[in-house]
């Protein structure tokens, strides 16, 4: 996880330069700026219609930019066919062929992406065992539960092998089951040297998962930085919670350890549990507390 | 870089996997293949009266003779269970063969009874057949089977020994009986004792009803060619099959102007944009699919016509060219079929409503002849109606390449209209 927040250009897998898109009056994405790096994992967090879907559709030239630039591993825009062979997408919205069998769409996909033969069927094969789909892989796709069809939607992501993943809210609706095994095929794909862009509302998924996250609402960037220096700079200070004979009372510190010590040299030590800031309390302070939609 | 190769390859797969999803959408499959295919057999059988009957060679019978025994072998023949048998004047025959109403007619000319009496010298009687020259293989057919069917009855009068002899008897009876004159007296026995022994040989060497009379022919046939003039459709399927090659075309495209639509809604589409192949190449695989599917079924429903029910085409090149107008047609139309609405309901619902208003006023539903005539005006403005009449045209109309132009030409013109037309409206993402 110590990956610098500033790399070469040379390295830098995605580049948004100040780019804006609205729809009509709504603006989308609001003259958005960041850069992840070669190998990086990247997390875009924010509320429901913050921008983040936009963001990956401008990402990936299904959108045009109203203003502003995208790059793709220094070699152009998205707009350019040999450029979009360097991406693997996972749509928040599923994006599969349900009367095609889960092998066929990676089939399908796959000769999109220019494999044929062997090739393409080795990867299909390495794809369906990625995601656990190898025992459903003939049956359609209408008859696979939400989860089946959240990890197909990844592995038709992956099975070209590109080195740029772009996964929208890729565990959004499946159970915990399911969403381990997404976390893990994400791991997986981390150590092998993908650089990922990952959008969630889960907030320990991107603790867990990413080096950088972005908080973004209403189409701009409000911080980016890793984890750590976010809960730092924005986290609050953590909190004692005493339960004294049944009432709660919150003692806010910035040395949980040395407001113990004082309570204990005091004698008279309560249970207490200690509170402190996590990225939910960053997200929660910077987006504000109020409902989205 | 990607070579030519990957292109292909692509755009095959792009192909396959639409008429994959073609075959397993059980209701496109259905109203694609099936539903045509019903049409046309059951408004094809429902015009040509049961099913019995249009299997029986329809064959008009002229009686110029008018003698007993022309009306003998006429009630015979009513009898064959292949023949369809009317009988009418010799200029009505001549018409109706012209006309192809009836395959041949048979005429008993003057003198066939007197010449069928004369049964054992001379010239036997003559029976006329006229037909046309390119129905040659039927005319054969009504030949044998008149032949084998007069030849028949004198071989029962013959097989049957012991009646011919007893009337022979009863007459030498007679004539010894009666007061002729003492020559002819004789010479009529010895005529009667030799067809006596005659009998007697034929029958031992002929132990069959239908033999050959040993080597006499009881009936000679004239040919007369009736040069036929085309001028309307020789079975019913002829145009009913037309008819349900239209609706399976019809229905072929709107399902994949809707897939287009499904692709959208359901996010496949964006799976294909940001794969790197361009909208350019996407459209045109769709329509590839499209014009395929649609040439595929038209082949399907053309040879099961022509297997099942006879509906051949004079000329399958013509066949082929207002085939592949009429697909190309309906490309076309898919594309505005796609950019009907935003949601696959509305799409739907305006495009079943688009289908079934051109059937109706294109001669889908009703045969164009029997329409009125404002709405066969209404009708020239869809392509149902061309595409009816390129497909008539090849299949009984008989026409020529300069006449088949003019339908395809439109159907070509109405293809590309609408594909522009499509094009320059349709849209990439929704919302
Ligand atoms: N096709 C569209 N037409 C009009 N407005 C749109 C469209 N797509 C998105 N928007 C608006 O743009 C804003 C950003 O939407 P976007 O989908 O990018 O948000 P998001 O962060 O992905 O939200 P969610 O977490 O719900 O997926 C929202 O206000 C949304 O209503
Ligand atoms: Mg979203």
């Amino acid at each position: 996880m110590t990956v610098p927040a500033t790399q070469s250009h040379r390295d830098t897998m995605l580049r948004l330069s100040d780019v804006r898109k609205s729809y009509g009056k709504t603006v989308a994405v609001d003259g958005l700026s960041l850069q992840i790096a070669a190998g990086e994992v990247f997390g875009l967090l924010g509320p429901n219609g913050a921008g983040k879907s936009t963001t990956v559709a401008l990402a990936v030239g299904l959108l045009e930019a109203d203003r502003g630039t995208v790059e793709i591993a220094g070699a152009g825009g998205p707009a350019d066919p040999a450029v979009r062979a360097k991406l693997g997408v996972a749509p928040q919205a599923l994006a599969l062929y349900e009367d095609l069998s889960g092998a066929e769409n990676l089939r399908f996909f796959g000769t999109l992406q220019g494999m044929a033969g062997s090739a393409l069927a080795e990867r299909v094969r390495w794809a369906l065992e990625f995601v656990g789909l190898t025992a459903r892989a003939r049956d359609r796709v209408s008859a696979y539960s939400g989860g089946m069809k959240r990890r197909l939607n990844l592995a038709v992501a992956v099975v070209h092998d590109p080195p740029l993943l772009l996964l929208d809210e890729p565990t959004v609706g499946v159970d915990p089951q399911s969403r381990n095994a997404i976390f893990g095929n994400i791991e997986t794909l981390r150590r092998q040297g993908r650089t990922i862009l990952y959008t969630t509302h889960y907030m320990e998924e991107a603790e867990r998962l990413c080096n950088r996250v972005g908080i973004i609402d209403q189409g701009t960037l409000l911080a980016l930085d890793t984890v750590e220096r976010l809960i730092a700079a924005h986290g609050g200070r953590s909190a004692l919670v005493l339960d004294e004979n049944g009432t709660e009372r919150r003692i806010e510190t910035e040395d949980p350890a040395a407001e113990v010590a004082k309570l204990a040299r005091r004698g008279s030590l309560p249970r207490f549990r200690l509170e402190q800031p996590d990225l939910e309390a960053v997200f929660l302070n910077l987006t504000g507390r109020h409902l989205r939609d | 870089m990607r070579d030519g190769q990957d292109l292909m390859r692509e755009i095959v797969a792009l192909v396959a996997k639409d008429l994959t999803l073609l075959l397993r959408d059980r209701g496109g499959f259905f109203f694609t293949f099936i539903f045509p295919l019903v049409f046309a057999v059951f408004f094809g059988t429902i015009f040509s009266g049961s099913g019995a009957e249009s299997r029986k060679l329809p064959i008009a019978v002229v009686d110029e003779d008018s003698s007993a025994d022309s009306r003998a072998v006429i009630a015979q023949l009513d009898t064959v269970a292949e023949f369809d048998t009317q009988g009418m004047s010799r200029g009505a025959a001549v018409e109706a063969v012209r006309l192809g109403r009836r395959v041949a007619y048979v005429a008993f000319p003057k003198g066939f009874g007197e010449a069928r009496r004369r049964m054992f010298y001379g010239r036997g009687p003559e029976i006329e057949l006229g037909f046309d020259p390119s129905r040659k293989a039927e005319a054969g057919m009504i030949q044998g089977l008149l032949a084998r069917h007069l030849s028949a009855q004198v071989g029962q009068l013959l097989s049957n020994r012991s009646s011919l002899r007893s009337w022979i008897h009863e007459t030498e009876v007679s004539v010894d009986s009666s007061a002729t004159g003492g020559g002819r007296r004789g010479a009529l026995r010895r005529f009667l004792g030799e067809l006596d022994r005659f009998t007697g040989e034929v029958a031992d060497s002929t132990p069959g009803a239908a033999g050959d009379g040993g080597g006499w022919q009881p009936v000679s046939f004239k040919n007369v060619d009736v040069a036929r003039v085309r001028s309307g459709p020789r079975n019913a399927y002829q145009v009913s099959f037309p008819q349900g090659i239209v609706w399976g075309i019809f229905s072929c495209a709107f399902g994949f102007g809707l897939s287009l639509v499904h692709e959208r809604t359901r996010g496949t589409l964006v799976r294909l944009r940001i794969a790197p192949i361009s909208r350019g190449k996407i459209l045109a695989a769709k329509a590839t699919a499209c014009l395929v599917a649609i040439v595929g079924i038209a082949t399907l429903l053309l040879s099961f016509g022509a297997l099942v029910f006879g509906v051949r085409a004079t000329s399958p090149a013509l066949l082929a060219i207002a085939v592949l107008s009429a697909a190309i047609a309906f490309v076309g139309l898919m594309m505005l079929f796609s950019v009907l609405g935003k949601t696959e309901a509305t799409v739907s619902g305006l495009g079943r409503a688009a289908m079934l208003l051109m059937s109706m006023a294109g001669g889908g539903m009703v045969p164009l002849f029997l329409m009125p005539h404002w709405m066969q005006t209404v009708g020239s403005f869809t392509p149902v109606r061309w595409t009816i009449l390129a497909l008539e045209g090849a299949i009984w109309r008989d026409f020529t390449l300069s006449q088949m132009a003019l339908p395809c030409g439109i159907l070509l013109a109405i293809g590309v209209g609408t594909f522009a037309a499509g094009l320059k409206v349709f849209r990439w993402t929704e919302g």
